[in-house]
């Protein structure tokens, strides 16, 4: 019962295995020549950000396309169904436990409940064979972005344990060409996101990032929004349109980065191992703290929160000049 | 509950009956050409031919009604009422009733109870309508109850089976029209019935007329205007529809209503609804000498009127005789002591005249009187609501609505009010301001800080401090705003004051960067002031003229200024004399009118203050609390007559605009098409001076030179325009112009200070601000910079990186607070990196010296982000107390 608690409590950076990262791009039929061109390039910008801004090793990472002869160095193979499965069978025998594998779709979408598709060039494959698919990975944490239109019905096709489902829309009826796939990717090639400050980015933070541009967007131009994105990562089968990564939806999320500390940490000498130890275990008592906000006096709260956040600035200071000593 | 049942079976039967006849009370004897006549409005052939078919001792009784009911139509009550006594003389009862319709239209109401008595007693043929001719007497007299009781009888008439005529169908439907008053299901019985009636009697108009005026009654507007419309296709002339569709008019706020009562007293000059609408309509213009001398010219002729006694004391209210009103009151009472209709008719016309918190009391008092009179509830809450009294008013209007479900100006009311849950108030010293919850945060910085500035200067002006805190709500939909202010969606305004209250779009409602809602707030604050210095009796005109001048003295830029539109609109004498400007505010005679009554107000105003100052002004508001009438004023004040004035205020105008006013061409004789002051002004402006005048040549010459890459030439030209008319800056301006060619030539301080004039006289123009910020800041005047894009947050609060620009120059300039308003504005408007938004305004506080401040906003920042560095570094100089070693982004 005690490890189950500390290990719910563990904070992002601690809960985060010293695992590789594998990340499949898949971008579906355009339809229209600017909706290819569109797909592609999210593809591109995400592959690279991912590889130059986040650390994935580029033999990790695999782009399929709608059409190899766009790009015919960076796309692996084209995106049909076949390919696909090859691909996610290929990924499912060589992650292990510790590992995190990130899928990203862009593309449209169509049908509806288990039924619902992802358009692929010939066959499409339906929601029910993407979360058979899903189910050859044992050990990694999985997540799957379907940043297509009419794609909500994926979450509740998809969810389960160790995954993170995030959707564009909230159902198979927002048929509208969805933007959040736009926003997800600069969430990664852009300084836009990290908002607490980590220096990198979680699938939390770039939902949270998407979502929030798409919603601006749409009331810049004073239109009803009709894309309505979602995640679940709590495997219960129903999305949630913002969540707090501090229960429910969102933990998992929240925890998930395509670049890992832990092996930095792995690495530093021992005093700075020590540190960053001791730095750990105060993140998991703000944490907790965070947790019992509601249960506290509000100056009782602060006070503490300010002696753990001093403490821990006290730390990172301690950290920086260690680092900054070494050779 | 007792209701009308369907009689699908019975209505062939009565139609087959009534078919044959025409006419009033159709019947077959009474020679089809006077009935003719009189459906088509020939009301002299009709009497003609009434009057012969009436002759002799055998004569049908219907020729004798119809030629009484003829003769009553056209104003001629003595001989009506002669007509039907003699008809009485010889013993047949069947010209009771209509001699006592004609007593009672007359005020003779003693008469009138006894010839319906007679009728009844008699078993007149029409003694049906003679019963509910009585209920109506004793329910206007106040005897409800026992006049209720007799409506009822009216259903047991109808679900007898008995066959009824039209005239005994209309009857029925007029019972349950009454009985609708406590039981609003009845109402739909009532339109049932006079449905009937139309179906018994096709050719007869009357039923028609009824329909009419139960819609429009119950708020239906559409199907009043077919039903008052299906009559004047007959009958051009019929005054009860031109009234009904004067009324319908005056509800829908569209023009023409005078129109139709003129024609309708062209038929009856002494017709009572026709003169009470006028005396309405004089009421609502604030001409309370007109209104009183039309509510008398009614009395002369039904001295018994409610209405018209309601009307009259309203007038003498609302001009100061409280004696006159009393008067009238006691009249009205004595008439019938439990009518609510004197008290809540005196409200509404008072509310009309902005006497929110006497409308309330007198609501209070009709509710008092007759706790059914939904009308009352109804008037009571709209104005508890425009008093800021929100869960009374609240209240109030769900009693109204729970008993006349159809009044829409409640239920939409009602609506808004459900949506209240989604607003937050902010408070400040002196005000309560009321936002969506989505933008309270944003707009309660700086419309609380906008309306503090407002109100110290304006107290400093008026000598006035408005009581209690003044309540300001901002709509984020336009459509809300509306309802809020007059209960229905369409208002063309942008903002409205009730004294202490005060509503207005949100910039949020209207084209961002398009809508200066900063100078729409101190616009209707300064009504707050003007109402309150003179306990809410200033005229229209002057409240406005005050409000706009006071815009343009807050900031450059804002209110109303001068147009091309306007000078053409004086040159071809278009505008009202200055004595008479009321008129262009409540019944515009040209669209664009009411927006250039709003600047032509304002110039009034300016030019009393330039020759009596401030104190003037404030003599003048001083007499109209007071009660004095304007012409009075002016004579005390002013030390003029109205009619002098007038004189010299042309000359003001023509003097001031002189060298404008030849610059312009032509022009269109009509002015561009708008919907007053929101579309009038400057962006229509160029069409104004579409026809060649020495501006539109020079600007022209300019154009083509700038073309040409002749920017010397061009900028000679320009440079020539401005000087004709330095006033204008709207579109196709010389200072639009001369930035642009200035820009292009890269001489970057001339292009900003071409800016800086266009802005200073034009401030709504957004791009103008951004484009002369970006100028300035690149000419490294930051303050400069900070102050236009501080007048573009005016325009559109919304955008991020505006306010994080001004607080960077806030922050160089030194301007600590302000630096710190704008990073909480940024935090207002939610940004997705809230860490490093919270961090920046903690920042900020830090570097205006409020260290509590700063460690509660890095404290949220680091809740947040924990690892977030500049935050912790931030934190631990906080804590030990050090100097402000983190610095701004």
């Amino acid at each position: 019962m005690l490890a189950l608690c500390v290990g719910l409590a563990l904070p992002a950076a601690a809960q985060q295995a010293p695992g590789e990262t594998y990340v499949l791009i898949v971008t579906g039929v355009g339809g229209e020549a600017h909706y290819s061109r569109m797909f592609h390039e999210w593809a591109i910008a995400f592959g690279d950000a991912a590889r130059d801004r986040h650390g994935v090793s580029p033999e990790h990472i695999t782009y399929l396309g709608e059409n190899t002869q766009r790009a015919p160095d960076r796309i692996a193979d084209r995106s049909t169904r076949e390919v696909v499965e090859r691909e996610l069978t290929r990924l499912a025998r060589l992650a292990r436990a510790g590992d995190r594998v990130l899928v990203v779709l862009f593309g449209h979408g169509a049908g509806s409940g288990p039924e619902s598709r992802f358009n692929l060039p010939g066959p499409d494959l339906t929601a029910a064979e993407w979360a058979a698919l899903l189910g050859r990975f044992s050990g990694p944490t999985v997540g799957l972005v379907n940043a297509a239109s009419a794609s909500g019905d994926f979450v509740a096709a998809l969810s389960g344990e160790r995954r993170i489902i995030i959707t564009a829309t909230k159902s198979a009826q927002e048929r509208n060409e969805a933007r959040f796939g736009r926003f997800f990717v600069d969430a990664f090639a852009r300084d836009v996101a990290d908002v607490d400050k980590d220096g990198r980015v979680s699938l939390l933070e770039a939902f949270d990032y998407a979502r929030r541009e798409v919603a601006r967007t749409y009331e810049e131009e004073g239109a009803l929004l009709t894309e309505h994105a979602q995640l679940d990562d709590d495997g219960d089968g129903t999305g949630t349109a913002a969540p707090d990564g501090l229960s429910g939806d969102g933990r998992l999320a929240r925890a998930f980065h395509l670049n890992s500390t832990a092996r930095v940490i792995a690495g530093a000498d021992p005093r700075l191992r020590a540190l960053y130890e001791e730095k750990q275990a105060i993140e998991t008592r703000l944490d907790e703290l965070r947790r019992r906000k509601d249960s506290l006096s509000a100056a009782d709260y602060e006070q503490r929160l300010e002696d753990l956040l001093v403490a821990l600035a006290e730390k990172n200071l301690a950290i920086r000049e260690l680092e900054a000593r070494r050779p | 509950m007792k209701r009308i049942v369907a009689r699908q079976a019975c209505l062939a039967l009565v139609a087959a009956i009534a078919l044959s006849c025409v006419g009033w009370p159709a019947d077959a004897q009474t020679g089809a050409g006077a009935d003719a006549s009189f459906r088509a409005g020939k009301y002299d052939e009709a009497i003609a031919a009434y009057r012969a078919g009436a002759a002799g001792p055998d004569a049908p009784a219907t020729a004798a009604r119809g030629l009484v009911r003829a003769l009553a139509t056209v104003g001629r009550y003595d001989d009506a009422e002669q007509t039907a006594r003699s008809a009485t003389a010889g013993g047949s009862p069947e010209l009771w009733n209509v001699l006592g319709e004609v007593l009672a239209e007359r005020g003779k109401l003693a008469e009138a109870e006894s010839a319906f008595v007679s009728a009844i007693r008699g078993r007149a043929t029409d003694s049906l309508t003679a019963r509910l001719n009585l209920a109506i007497l004793r329910f206007e007299r106040g005897e409800r109850d026992e006049a209720m009781r007799e409506f009822d009888h009216f259903i047991d008439v109808y679900n007898r089976g008995a066959r009824l005529t039209a005239e005994e169908l209309m009857a029925v439907g007029t019972a349950c029209r009454y009985l609708g008053l406590e039981r609003h299901e009845m109402v739909r019985d009532a339109l049932k019935a006079y449905d009937l009636a139309i179906a018994a009697a096709p050719e007869w108009l009357e039923p028609r007329v009824r329909v009419g005026e139960l819609f429009l009654e119950k708020y239906n507007g559409t199907d009043a205007r077919a039903s008052f419309g299906e009559v004047l296709e007959v009958n051009a002339s019929h005054p009860r529809a031109l009234v009904g569709m004067a009324r319908l008019l005056l509800f829908e706020n569209a023009s023409g209503a005078d129109d139709l009562v003129r024609k309708a007293l062209g038929v009856n000059e002494r017709y009572v609804p026709a003169r009470l609408v006028l005396a309405g309509m004089a009421a609502a213009n604030e001409d309370y000498e007109a209104a009183t001398r039309e509510a008398r010219t009614a009395l002369d002729v039904n001295p018994a009127s409610i209405e018209a006694l309601a009307v009259l004391g309203a007038s003498r209210l609302l001009s100061g005789d409280r004696t006159g009103f009393e008067n009238a009151r006691r009249r009205a009472l004595e008439r019938n002591p439990r009518s609510a209709e004197f008290h809540a008719t005196v409200a509404d016309l008072s509310a009309r005249s902005r006497l929110y918190r006497e409308a309330a009391e007198l609501a209070r008092e009709a509710v008092r009187v007759d706790s059914m009179s939904w009308r009352a509830h109804s008037v009571l809450g709209m104005n508890q609501l425009r008093l800021g009294a929100i869960t009374d008013g609240q209240r109030s209007l769900e009693r109204a609505f729970a008993g006349d479900p159809y009044d829409v100006w409640v239920k939409n009311t009602l609506d808004l009010l459900d949506t209240f849950d989604g607003y937050e108030e902010v408070r400040t010293e002196r005000f309560l301001i009321v936002a969506e919850r989505k933008e309270a945060a944003l707009m309660g910085l700086y419309a609380g800080e906008l309306a503090e500035e407002a109100f110290a200067r304006l107290q400093a002006r008026y000598g006035y401090r408005p009581a209690g805190p003044v309540r300001i709500e901002l709509y984020r939909s336009h459509a809300d705003f509306s309802v809020r202010t007059v209960g229905l969606t369409g208002l063309g305004a942008l903002g409205v004051a009730f004294g202490d209250v005060v509503a207005l779009d949100s910039p949020s409602a209207r084209e961002l960067g398009h809508f200066n809602w900063g100078s729409v707030l101190w616009h209707e604050l300064a009504h707050t002031f003007t109402l309150g210095a003179s306990a809410n009796r200033v005229p229209r005109w002057f409240s406005e003229g005050l409000s706009v001048l006071e815009e343009r003295r807050a900031r450059p830029g804002w209110g109303d200024d001068v147009t091309p539109g306007f000078l053409i609109a004086h040159r071809d004498g278009r505008l009202p004399a200055a004595s008479r400007l009321n008129e262009a505010f409540t019944r515009p005679t040209y669209p664009e009118q009411i927006g250039h009554a709003y600047y032509m107000a304002s110039l009034v105003c300016e030019m009393i203050e330039r020759d009596g100052g401030i104190e003037a002004i404030r003599a003048m508001l001083g007499g109209f609390r007071d009660g004095q009438t304007t012409a009075a004023i002016f004579r005390q004040v002013l030390r003029t007559d109205l009619e002098r004035f007038d004189r010299r205020f042309d000359e003001y105008v023509r003097q001031r605009f002189a060298r404008a006013m030849t610059a312009l061409g032509p022009g269109e004789s009509g002015g561009p098409a708008g919907d007053g002051r929101a579309a009038d002004g400057r962006r229509n402006a160029l069409r104004a001076m579409a026809n060649a005048g020495p501006y539109a040549a020079a600007m022209a010459e300019g154009g083509d030179h700038a073309s040409a890459g002749r920017h010397e030439e061009a900028i000679a030209a320009f440079e020539r325009a401005k000087a004709m008319f330095p006033e204008y800056a709207g579109e196709g301006s010389s200072y639009r112009a001369l930035a642009a060619v200035h820009k292009t030539r890269r001489v970057v301080r001339r292009a900003a200070s071409e800016l800086q004039a266009l802005t200073d006289i034009d401030g709504a123009n957004h791009g103008a601000l951004m484009e002369l910020a970006a100028m300035l800041e690149q000419l490294g005047d930051s303050s400069g910079a900070a102050a236009a894009l501080d007048r573009a947050i005016y325009l559109n609060p919304f955008e991020i990186p505006v306010h994080e620009r001004l607080a960077t120059l806030y922050a160089a300039t030194g301007d600590r607070a302000k630096a710190v308003r704008e990073r909480r504005a940024v935090l207002a408007l939610d940004p997705v990196d809230r860490p490093a938004a919270l961090f920046e305004l903690a920042l900020a506080h830090w570097q205006a010296g409020d260290a509590a401040a700063a460690r509660r906003e890095v404290l949220r920042a680091l809740e947040l982000a924990p690892n977030f560095e500049r935050a912790q570094e931030l934190l631990l100089t906080i804590r030990r107390g050090g100097a402000a070693r983190v610095e701004a982004r």
